[in-house]
């Protein structure tokens, strides 16, 4: 999404007191991570990661808690969040959707699926539906053209996809 | 053809196998079939002479700007006791390139290897694998064997290479989050250390001045693969795979010498990754490796090697898949080998829309030109598309995407040569389509532009 401006500062969110960054994230990071670089900054992309997995977004006070484990000023950790496409500062869906529409797979017919997703779904891509299951993302090319079109949900991989078989990566989900 | 190939020896690949029987190579699969020599045999080498080998060999580098990689190890300068490091560009997110998720998903040891005696070679102690991150599959099988290697003693406390610039060397997994400029070498540095993916201003060059200010060194995951069969086998080994520099060329100009990850993808019968020489013409590709065109449908273009190289057009089936491409056959280059096959029934106004909107997506917003140009084609390019377009549209698009990149000098990094490239040869290539896509009756006048 890079240049996209992003709505990084709104709080959607109330503050809560239970903080975001845990304390077992906190030691794994000092531990592990940290050690890694030379400076603590650069484990911010990491540190995102492993919040957004446990929260599945990331919200304003999720951020400046990182930013304070790190050292670092609150806007460094916003600015760096708000330049990537996976890190998500509004809540979304329980399951994420990321269609590919880059080149090979619209000549292979990425646009056909998107419609029947959006139909199945009753969302427009970059929506969630309203029972917070799923978020519907239209992406460039996520590297698996040989099995164009092709599709994430989370972090599964479904490649050879048709308007016939979409429905089936929605399948099987709880 | 390829008798047995250097980068996919133990992956099956067409001819010489069955994808579908590919599974991870783990650490002892590996030393098995040879695995490991080619780092034993350079730590038994001087770290200069093992640069020499690779320049001899003339490996350039297989990410996408082919720069000889023996040359980019030697601009080092001295070291001074502290860190230097290694990063490794597997942000593989050119649209249509998925050659190196091959390596990483089945023969991770390979490119850790390479990794190894890239380490020796520059005196570097710390690498990181800069993977992007939709790869998820991927990364959890290099994590796994990063591992291995520790345990085995590759990497970590007590690694066979012993201490570099008086440190234990190590490598490190570290994962991108979806930005398509992570893979411009800079803006991966900036992302390593934890900023916004912004490629910077050279010079300084990474190889002065990199990753947390200090020398680096920035590979492709294949170049990497490719050196310990170098290593083994010896440079002149190498030179006798690929194509050699054009007769009566001086020894400066680099050649195409080795083999190369071909990906095909498109209505292709058997679309997939297989090694070949580099110089494979793109009719054999589609042909013999890929099982001809799906359905009966009809050759009209190609994409070379992800879609910042530009088009092959009607008349270029016959295009050899060397780094000569880009002279031979006005595009860009050979970018990453791996080819899109467009087809007669794809419209080439939607194919240059859907490249212009990819560069406007991805585009990192630094730069003017490249920010507002890319978004600017994307429109226009839509409107052409839905019939609402004018002549004067055609030459506002070449206008805009030629005036746009580092080669025009407008902007700091190649992003915007890329959708210049995509749009300007497209145009050019297949101008009919465009001709015949607008109206010339219509005029613009300030009227319309106001609506």
């Amino acid at each position: 999404m890079a240049w996209i401006t992003k709505n990084s500062s709104a709080p959607i969110a109330d503050r809560t007191d239970t903080p975001y960054l845990s304390q077992e994230t906190k030691d794994h990071f000092e531990r592990e991570i940290i050690p890694r670089y030379p400076t603590r900054q650069a484990a911010t992309i990491p540190l995102l990661h492993a919040i957004q997995h446990d929260h599945n977004w990331l919200p304003v006070q999720a951020m400046e808690e990182a930013a304070e484990f790190l050292g670092i000023p609150a806007s460094a950790v916003m600015d760096t969040a708000t330049f990537y496409e996976e890190f998500f500062l509004q809540p979304r869906g329980k399951y994420t959707v990321w269609v590919c529409q880059s080149i090979s797979c619209e000549i292979m017919g990425n646009t056909k699926l998107v419609d029947k997703l959006s139909d199945v779904l009753g969302i427009s891509p970059g929506e969630t539906t309203e029972d917070g299951r799923f978020t519907l993302m239209n992406v460039e090319c996520i590297g698996a053209c040989g099995g164009a079109p092709c599709a994430l949900v989370n972090e599964k991989l479904h490649e050879n996809l048709t308007v016939d078989n979409v429905e089936q990566i929605l399948s099987g989900l709880d | 053809m390829l008798e047995s190939p250097m980068l996919l020896s133990r992956v099956p690949s067409v001819p010489h196998g069955d994808p579908a029987d590919r599974r991870t190579i783990s650490y002892d699969d590996y030393v098995k079939t040879g695995g490991y020599e080619a780092l034993d045999k350079a730590l038994g080498m001087e770290p200069k002479d093992i640069i020499e080998v690779v320049k001899a060999a003339e490996l350039r580098g297989r990410g996408g700007a082919g720069f000889p990689a023996g040359m980019k190890w030697s601009f080092l300068p001295p070291q001074d006791g502290e860190q230097r490091f290694l990063a490794i560009n597997a942000d593989e997110s050119e649209p249509a390139t998925f050659k190196d998720q091959v390596l990483i998903a089945f023969d991770p040891h390979q490119t850790i290897e390479g990794i190894a005696i890239c380490m020796r070679a520059c005196q570097l102690d710390t690498a990181y694998f800069y993977i992007r991150g939709e790869y998820h599959h991927h990364r959890d099988i290099f994590e796994n064997a990063i591992k291995e290697a520790y345990t085995h003693g590759v990497f970590g406390e007590n690694s066979r290479m012993g201490k570099v610039n008086d440190r234990w060397p190590n490598l490190y997994l570290h994962r991108g989050a979806g930005a398509y400029i992570c893979g411009e070498e800079t803006a991966l540095l900036e992302s390593l250390e934890g900023k916004r993916g912004w490629p910077r201003i050279k010079p300084p060059f990474p190889a002065v001045s990199g990753a947390f200010g200090r020398p680096t060194i920035i590979n492709n995951v294949e170049t990497l693969a490719t050196v310990p069969p170098i290593i083994t086998n010896g440079a002149e080994w190498f030179k006798t795979h690929g194509v050699p520099r054009p007769e009566g060329a001086p020894p400066h100009v680099p050649a195409s010498y080795g083999t190369k990850l071909f990906g095909v993808s498109g209505p292709v019968n058997k679309p997939g990754v297989f090694e070949e020489h580099l110089g494979l013409k793109l009719s054999d590709a589609i042909e013999k490796f890929c099982g001809g065109m799906m359905h009966g449908k009809k050759y009209k273009g190609a994409i070379p090697g992800g879609i910042s190289m530009g088009v092959l057009g009607r008349d270029q089936y016959e295009a050899e898949l060397d780094f000569d491409i880009g002279k031979k056959y006005q595009c860009l280059g050979l970018g990453t080998a791996c080819v899109t096959v467009i087809p007669e029934d794809v419209s080439m106004v939607a194919m240059a829309r859907n490249c212009a909107r990819f560069y406007s997506h991805e585009s990192c917003g630094q730069c003017t030109p490249c920010r507002e140009g890319g978004n600017w084609l994307y429109k226009v390019l839509s409107r052409v598309e839905q019939g609402d377009g004018t002549t004067k549209d055609l030459d506002l698009l070449l206008e805009v995407a030629g005036s746009m990149g580092s080669m025009p000098g407008t902007t700091i990094c190649g992003l915007a040569d890329g959708a210049n490239w995509a749009v300007r040869t497209i145009m050019n290539k297949f101008w009919d389509e465009f001709e015949a896509a607008v109206s010339k009756e219509r005029f613009v006048s300030l009227a319309v532009v106001g609506q």
